[in-house]
């Protein structure tokens, strides 16, 4: 994060410093103008979303919708990067107890009516009562408009993360027109301010969203970025299609029914790709695959036995099957292109040693009881992980057992507190870990924390990483923390990261500028004639 | 997933009135199935199935849950039969070790249903004061669709064989207590069993001497369908992700983990889906022979 | 007549009453929450807590189930957790749907299964009659998910010509809605027209065995006169039943097939929402579902006393 642009709003000349790295931002001068407009395209959804209020939901395929539709004061770039959106620029004072925003000119809701700051004020409040990640504000004490261009956030104590956790992208805080306020949770209006509108919602089938025509993009950038900068709809629809079956998805795409789609399966990825009317665009770095480990229960309580499990597992084994071979070995909780990276603790990854793992299980003591592994079917990469990882445990001389349910059954069990339930859990990180490292180890952080310790107590050398991580006034001395705490849980073996998947995702040759994001972005993007 | 168990039965019992009808001798119905042709048929189809069943651990070499990153994806022909699946596990393997799972299944809830369909019926049929009531809760277990009911059963019971066996228990029985309840309501009005009610019989000798075997007949026709929707809603249910857990064999499993690449491996789903397909017809077969054979007055030809 | 249907439905109302208990029950005893369901996959431990307070899941069962009776004697079926929206305006959204996609299955099953039956029964024991009840049989063997995965394989994926999932609605474009209905009706069509195509055929040839239709050939009437007037006149009567079950088996056939083919109608809905732990809409979407099931049935029976004048109720 750069301190120097929140305190003088100085972010043009920044962010045109960053862009002119990025290879897919050629024209500097001026900004992206649509080579060709219209069109109306499809994309193949894999999940099915139930509801579009961005201030209530986390999961994936909401955000895959509605972050076309609303934007937030501020977001993230393409690395990462906090960068404004709404607002022109945020003023952080000395003390670092306000924040004082100035809002974008012109701005305009879907309905038509100008943003103020008034509605970023109803925003706020709505998203304090109802919004899930209102943790976000608990350290604020309140906020003021004291004029319609101008928001102020009041803070009870210096946070130097705050800007950071304001503008996450996994909960954030979208701009609702102030009538909106009171929407129930679930519920809210889709209204927001961003380059697409929302103009037909059939939950279980399809979402279509056309062109926003009074759309003011923001011309403190000259391309689209992250979630932010200079956004222009070129197209004039784009309707989410809910696809659940991969292979009419990629069937689909093939016949031209769908324009774009995510998530195909490897076993076609080949076909798409000497396919000429296709273009075939991997994800990099889209979720890191992982177990945890459950240290309340025996024998997983037992760090030789956590550390025998570590030595057995060999990752590209575990990679292949849970992304059916489309991944990177990746040491840790952050991805080499993020700047907080680190390989802190790359001793304890991809050991795949049966001699050690069997003398380190000698040394624990175990004898033979059934350890049982928790996966689910929802997910396929987290079953399939598992099935190796059971296979390698057996290898080993450990009695290990699937365990499988369904999602929502394995994450209340891997949340009870104390549970003899099961032994290692299988998960997929995926948004956290492309906020930073700051909102990643949270999982790792009491209460709640993924190894789940005795009585939700973490341990304390992790906690005392933890703490620094939030509270060290520089940024290197928080991103020291976070490789203190990173190799702690890995060397305590609190903590099984498998590898980085790749999701792959796929267009008509014809759709030009789709860049895979978290998200898939339609702003920018345009079609051949 | 279907009732149709139940549904050619009473659709036709509604119309025929039963007739109190002869008990025949064993040999000379064996004698007449042996002669059905579509029973004959019927029991070579479902005896494959059943002889791959029994037979499975000497049939197979290798052990159906083996993983084989190496293998993954070969279509059916070379060194393994029928090809392998994504983890390169071997379908001949896993499609013969599902066919046993299917059977077990198939039986367990025929014997359910045996047992307890038949007790509820005949409880039902014959004491009146017991009839409202358990047909009260039997037509509010019938009102759901079957499916839904099954899902909410084995997601409340979490998924295992076991669970999968109960889930359609709860599902069928109602549908064959009502049978058993519509012959016994018949037969406790009969001559016979007025007679032996006016001779002092207890209750429930009268119900195990002169009514349940004479119920018989439907209700054997009813099981030998019954064992066709087990089979074939426990492939819904693992398809569906909530049957036997992943990674044990089933037919519903193997189809579910292939859909993903049905496209470009389209065998994976084919082999246990036709497997299950002569599975089923076998049955159907079987259950049209026994029904003809069995229960004339249900044969309209012949 | 009418007195008739209305002590019918009366008599539903323990059922309901019944069917209303037992969805509850059965849903509070399933492990997991729609908690974790709604939180999704990359939700910390903190949100997936905050949206169970949020929810009120901690309170007792007997004061759930109390608010919920409650409600619904005020006609308030409740809120959907995951979608926010009512049950009620849910379940209305989506049966449409369905009720569009059976109605189709229903024509295809009732013009293939009668015909099929029909002909079999008048050639009966000849080769059509085989061929068709071979076509039954294998009709109500084959697995319906397995059917449509194998028509997505060969008619979306390998050939082409139709799509391979999507829902378009009836009344936004009916050629549209014609073409994404096709394989899903078909799926759910084929084992139902194997069911009918049985009964028909021997329902016929039991009415065609009777001394009128003897009698009635006899005096020389053409034979067509025969079937279509005397004959299928009489056998339209028990295939009424069988028309009854086949639309609560399309419900529920329904289920798989919808969520084979991606189409938003109320199986679907419900499968997800027992798989995501959505209570008030599993309670009061299948409470609704059941209540329509019954009052098919009720119709069913009354249009049977009225094609059968012997059948008459007390």
């Amino acid at each position: 994060m750069k301190r120097a642009f929140l305190r003088t709003c100085a972010a043009p000349a920044l962010m045109a410093a960053s862009l002119a790295a990025a290879p897919w931002a050629p024209a500097l001068a001026a900004p992206f103008t649509c080579p060709e407009r219209g069109g109306d395209l499809v994309f193949g959804q894999e999940a099915n979303v139930n509801s579009l209020d961005q201030m209530t939901s986390s999961t994936i395929s909401t955000r895959n919708i509605a972050m076309n539709i609303y934007e937030s004061l501020v977001t993230r770039d393409e690395n990462n990067n906090v960068i404004p959106e709404l607002a022109e620029g945020v003023e952080e004072a000395p003390d670092q107890l306000t924040y004082t925003f100035k809002l974008r000119q012109g701005i305009s809701f879907h309905n038509g009516k100008p943003m103020t700051s008034a509605d970023v004020v109803a925003s706020f409040d709505r998203y304090k009562k109802i919004g899930l990640q209102r943790s976000t504000l608990d350290n604020v004490k309140g906020w003021d408009a004291p004029d319609p261009n101008t928001f102020v956030i009041h803070m009870q104590r210096a946070q130097p993360t705050f800007l950071e956790a304001l503008s996450s992208f996994s909960v954030p805080i979208v701009i609702i027109p102030a009538e909106n306020k009171d929407d129930p949770p679930q519920q809210l209006k889709p209204v927001g301010t961003g380059p697409f509108r929302m103009a037909e919602f059939v939950p279980g089938s399809h979402a279509r969203l056309v062109r926003y025509d009074s759309y003011k993009p923001n011309t403190q950038f000259e391309q689209r970025t992250g979630f932010g900068g200079y956004k222009v709809a070129c197209l004039d629809s784009v309707t989410f299609r809910i696809v659940t079956e991969a292979s009419a998805r990629v069937a689909g795409l093939e016949t031209g029914e769908l324009q774009g789609v995510e998530d195909i399966p490897t076993k076609s990825v080949e076909a798409m790709r000497k396919n000429p009317s296709v273009t075939v665009l991997p994800l990099k770095n889209w979720w890191i695959q992982i177990a945890l480990p459950n240290t309340a229960h025996a024998p997983t309580d037992n760090l030789m036995f956590r550390k025998a499990v570590q030595a057995a597992l060999g990752m590209e084994d575990i990679m292949d099957a849970a992304t059916d071979n489309n991944y990177s070995l990746n040491v840790g909780f952050q991805y080499p292109n993020q700047p907080t990276y680190t390989d802190a603790g790359k001793e304890t990854y991809n050991i795949n040693d049966p001699d050690l793992a069997q003398k380190y299980l000698k040394e624990s003591g175990y004898k033979g009881e059934p350890i049982y592994i928790l996966t689910n079917r929802d997910y396929a990469p987290m079953y399939n992980a598992a099935l190796v990882m059971q296979q390698q445990m057996q290898a080993v001389g450990i009695k290990a057992e699937l365990k499988v349910t369904d999602w929502p059954t394995s994450v209340q069990m891997s949340q009870k507190v104390n549970s003899n339930e099961w032994h290692f859990f299988h998960s997929g990180w995926g948004t956290q870990p492309a906020l930073g490292a700051l909102a990643t180890m949270q999982f790792l952080a009491s209460p709640g924390a993924n190894y789940r310790p005795r009585d939700d107590k973490g341990d304390p050398e992790v906690e005392a990483a933890w703490s620094d991580m939030n509270t060290k006034p520089t940024q290197k001395e928080r991103n020291e923390a976070f490789a203190r705490m990173q190799k702690l849980v890995l060397e305590k073996a609190l903590a099984y990261p498998f590898g980085s998947l790749t999701k792959v995702q796929a267009v008509r040759a014809k759709v030009q500028n789709f860049e895979p994001f978290r998200i898939p972005r339609f702003s920018n993007v345009w079609m051949k004639k | 997933m279907s009732e149709t168990g139940a549904l050619p039965l009473e659709a036709i019992q509604s119309e025929a009135e039963p007739e109190p009808k002869r008990v025949h001798p064993f040999w000379m119905t064996l004698r007449r199935l042996f002669r059905h042709r579509l029973f004959v048929t019927g029991l070579i189809l479902f005896g494959i199935i059943a002889f791959m069943a029994a037979a499975a651990p000497w049939i197979t070499d290798i052990n159906p849950n083996r993983l084989s990153m190496r293998n993954k994806f070969l279509p059916p022909g070379g060194d393994f039969v029928l090809g392998t699946d994504n983890f390169g596990r071997s379908l001949w393997s896993r499609v013969v070790w599902g066919a046993r799972l299917s059977v077990i299944i198939g039986v367990s809830v025929v014997a359910l249903n045996a047992v307890f369909g038949t007790l509820i019926g005949a409880l039902a049929g014959y004491f009146r004061r017991l009839d409202n009531v358990l047909m009260r809760i039997n037509d509010a277990l019938m009102a759901f669709p079957a499916i839904l009911l099954a899902i909410g059963v084995t997601a409340m019971l979490g998924p295992s064989t076991a669970n999968v066996i109960i889930a359609l228990g709860i599902v069928y029985v109602p549908r064959t207590a009502r049978i058993v309840r519509a012959s016994v309501i018949v037969l406790r009005e009969m001559e016979y069993v007025q007679a032996a009610v006016a001779a002092g019989a207890g209750h429930w000798r009268i119900l195990r001497r002169h009514i349940l075997p004479n119920a018989m007949a439907p209700m054997i026709v009813q099981l030998s369908f019954l064992f066709a929707y087990a089979v074939l809603s426990e492939a819904t249910l693992s398809f569906l992700g909530l049957g036997a857990v992943p990674p044990t064999p089933t037919w519903g499993n193997i189809m579910a983990e292939g859909r993903d690449f049905m496209r470009d491996a389209p065998w994976i789903i084919a082999i246990p889906g036709v497997t299950l397909m002569i599975t089923v017809l076998g049955l159907n077969m079987l259950g049209d022979g026994l029904r003809d054979v069995l229960d004339p007055r249900l044969r309209i030809q012949q | 007549m009418l007195s008739v249907a209305l002590r019918r439905i009366a008599s539903a109302v323990p059922v309901l009453l019944l069917v209303s208990l037992i969805t509850f029950g059965m849903m509070r005893l399933i492990p997991g929450d729609p908690a974790a369901a709604i939180a999704g996959l990359s939700a910390t431990p903190q949100q997936v807590a905050q949206i169970r307070a949020d929810l009120g899941l901690d309170e007792p069962f007997l004061v759930q189930l109390g608010r919920w009776y409650g409600g619904m004697l005020q006609g308030d079926l409740g809120r959907s957790i995951l979608m926010g929206k009512g049950v009620a305006a849910v379940t209305m959204e989506r049966l449409p749907v369905t009720l569009a996609l059976s109605a189709y299955a229903l024509v295809l099953t009732l013009v293939i299964g009668l015909l099929a039956g029909i002909v079999a029964a008048l050639r009966q024991n000849t080769v059509i009659d085989q061929f068709a009840m071979m076509f039954a049989m294998i009709g109500i063997s084959v697995p319906s998910f397995f059917l449509g995965l194998l028509m997505i394989i060969v008619f979306a994926v390998r050939l082409g010509w139709l799509p391979t999932g999507g829902y378009i609605p009836l009344t936004e474009d009916p050629w549209g809605w014609f073409v994404t209905s096709t394989m899903p009706a078909i799926s759910l069509a084929l084992l139902q027209a194997g069911l009918l195509a049985r009964i028909t055929r021997s329902t016929m040839l039991e009415v065609l065995r009777q001394d009128y239709i003897r009698t009635a050939r006899a005096k020389g009437l053409p034979a067509r006169q025969v079937v279509f007037k005397h004959a299928l006149t009489n056998a339209l009567i028990p295939i009424t039943t069988v028309v009854g079950i086949i639309i609560s088996l399309l419900l529920s056939g329904a289920v798989v097939t919808e969520a084979l083919f991606s189409i938003p109608g109320i199986g679907g809905l419900l499968t997800q929402a027992v798989l995501n732990r959505d209570y008030p809409m599993v309670q009061g979407g299948l409470l609704l579902v059941t209540a329509f099931l019954v009052l098919v049935n009720i119709g069913i029976d009354m249009l049977y006393a009225f094609l059968d004048p012997r059948v008459r109720y007390e």
